[in-house]
């Protein structure tokens, strides 16, 4: 985060416990402008910690602000500026999308009519213009899901939490969403978090991910440096006794995967230089016939951080 | 259908100061309310009571104008402050604000329940005593169309037909009781049916719930009261409870022979039992999975 960007979410060595359970410990890191990631295994603390942004849970060490509000002390003012899309299907069943969106605008603190004018514009933003009146017991998956993301615009709100946004929706929804979400927050000065197990979401709409694990922060950081800061992936093929020489590597502290083809995914701690598996390939007699660079992707930054331990 | 049919525009407007977000939800409940099947008519049948008491009321200060055709002693009708408490207490009127709550109340939390909704809710500026005020307005208005409303135009209506403050002059107080026992009958009927509506996911079971306590006690009160001759079972009913309240607010002779302090006592614990179980409910529910 540049020095010129603003914070808008920053949280000091947050602790939460449920009962014994610790669901989150030192959890630590400063957010600013355009869209994050929040990624994890299941019970990483995710959850938790999005509860604990909205002021759900009041957390048991630590503090921290959103928005520049407290989110032990000034809960209701960081509700008012956050939107919140939820992951299950939730709605208000009898309605059709305007009241829908509106009352919900309502609640937010808006004035009647303004909540009314405001829901007509970001069902038609999000593409629910021409089924604004339609009952939303009629809606289909994908409609609903774009229904959930204008609730949670209704209110112009700075900051905005996506929880599973993509859920349910077919691969063109899926692209549409995803558009949508990469359009507001590059463009509409909306800050976006996403919590998804849909790794490649991430990778498409997020310029910087944190990933939890056990409770803890294991990488956080723009995505481009998190796949240079841990590990470097080269991708060979190899003549002889392989067997011996992957061993090798692998006591290097290098993780190895093998494709369907003979294909060697070699992911490269840094700090060891790829001199080393050239020199090792020599000492076991190994021909190294085909050797290239290979960029990270996202799964592999994830597997590699969050390691066997997922 | 293509996205971004228009462009997203930042709002301008500033917020409500101070915020009452159980307006919303209370004016929203009671929309959805009548755009339920067969609601409107169970609720204009509910306000029969109202136009035969009005007829009533008619009659009595009228008398003279039907001389010819009525004899004045098969009349008995003299509206007193009683005439007024049997409006209110009417099993009929009873009986249908309680359908009127199956169709407008059941779904109040059910709904939101089944669909998921208290996390729409609770990700807004809202604290859950708005919810449950928002939610407790839209039964307690239905109560509230059918006691209070009626009970005040009935006495407006006597002192037109009468053509003097006879009635205020001697009961002053008679507006009081009638507002008093409306407000009391539209808590404790808010409070039931939130608390039925919060025990199941499912609207028609709330629904049966709400209808089916309220007869049942009735008819358990009334069977134990008929095998055991006392009438402490009669403090069973639901129904009998108001009764006893109300003549206690009309200062008049309760029906049952039991205190009437029994009774409040009673209606005062079921409305607590549906806070803490409200209370209970919405707390256990994930607000984020």
């Amino acid at each position: 985060m540049g020095s010129e960007d603003p914070v808008s979410i920053e949280l000091r060595d947050i602790g939460f416990r449920y009962g014994r359970v610790e669901a989150l410990r030192g959890v630590s890191f400063a957010l600013g402008r355009g869209a994050t990631g929040l990624l994890g295994p299941n019970g990483a603390g995710k959850s938790t910690l999005l509860r604990i942004l909205l002021g759900f849970l009041r957390p048991d060490t630590g503090g921290g602000r959103v928005l520049g509000y407290d989110i032990v002390r000034e809960q209701a003012q960081i509700r008012r500026r956050v939107g919140y899309m939820p992951e299950d299907d939730c709605l208000l069943p009898g309605m059709d999308a305007v009241t829908f969106t509106s009352h919900l605008g309502e609640l937010s603190g808006m004035p009647r009519q303004e909540a009314m004018k405001r829901a007509h514009e970001v069902l038609f933003y999000v593409g629910l213009g021409e089924s604004r009146y339609r009952l939303l017991d009629t809606y289909s998956g994908g409609m609903k899901q774009r229904l959930k993301l204008a609730q949670a615009l209704v209110h112009d709100p700075r900051l905005l939490f996506l929880d599973e946004p993509t859920a349910n929706l077919d691969p063109r929804g899926r692209q549409d969403i995803l558009e949508l979400i990469a359009d507001i927050a590059s463009n509409k000065n909306i800050q976006v978090v996403i919590s998804s197990h849909v790794l490649s979401d991430i990778e498409s709409s997020c310029s910087r991910v944190v990933i939890l694990n056990k409770g803890r922060v294991a990488a956080q950081g723009l995505l481009a440096d998190l796949r240079q800061e841990h590990f470097n992936l080269y991708e060979l093929r190899v003549k002889g006794r392989r067997r011996e020489y992957l061993e090798k590597l692998a006591g290097l502290g290098c993780r190895i995967e093998e494709t369907e083809d003979g294909l060697l995914r070699v992911f490269v701690p840094v700090g060891l230089e790829k001199k080393a598996i050239f020199r090792l390939a020599a000492e076991e007699n190994i021909q190294v016939r085909h050797f290239f660079r290979s960029r990270t992707s996202l799964e592999d930054l994830f597997a590699r951080t969050v390691g066997g331990e997922a | 259908m293509s996205i971004r049919e228009k462009g997203y525009h930042h709002w301008d407007g500033t917020f409500l100061e101070p915020m009452r977000p159980w307006r919303p939800i209370a004016r929203l409940g009671i929309r959805l309310a009548f755009r339920r099947k067969f609601f409107k008519f169970a609720f204009s049948l509910s306000f029969l009571p109202a136009f035969v008491f009005l007829a009533g009321i008619y009659l009595s200060e009228r008398l003279q104008d039907f001389r010819g055709i009525i004899k004045q002693d098969s009349l008995p009708l003299d509206v007193q402050p009683v005439y007024f408490l049997r409006y209110l207490t009417a099993d009929f009127l009873m009986f249908m604000t309680v359908i009127v709550l199956v169709f407008c109340a059941a779904g109040l939390v059910a709904d939101d329940l089944k669909h998921n909704a208290l996390q729409l809710y609770f990700a807004r500026p809202l604290a859950k005593r708005d919810y449950v005020l928002g939610k407790a307005a839209v039964a307690a208005f239905f109560v509230l169309l059918l006691t209070l409303v009626p009970g005040w135009i009935l006495v407006l209506f006597d002192l037109v037909f009468s053509g003097s403050l006879a009635l205020l002059r001697d009961h002053p107080l008679l507006p009081l009781s009638i507002l008093l026992y409306s407000a009391l009958a539209a808590a404790f009927f808010a409070s039931y049916s939130l608390l039925l509506s919060s025990l199941s996911r499912n609207r028609r079971t709330a629904s049966l719930l709400i209808f089916g306590v309220y007869v049942f006690s009735d008819v358990l009160s009334e069977v134990l009261r008929g095998v055991f001759r006392s009438p402490g079972f009669g403090l069973l009913s639901v129904k009998n409870n108001l009764k006893q309240v109300a003549s206690a607010l009309f200062a008049v002779k309760p029906s049952l022979d039991a205190p009437w302090v029994y009774s409040a006592l009673i209606l005062a614990a079921g409305a607590a039992l549906g806070a803490w179980v409200l209370h209970r409910k919405i707390r256990e529910v994930a607000v984020i999975r």
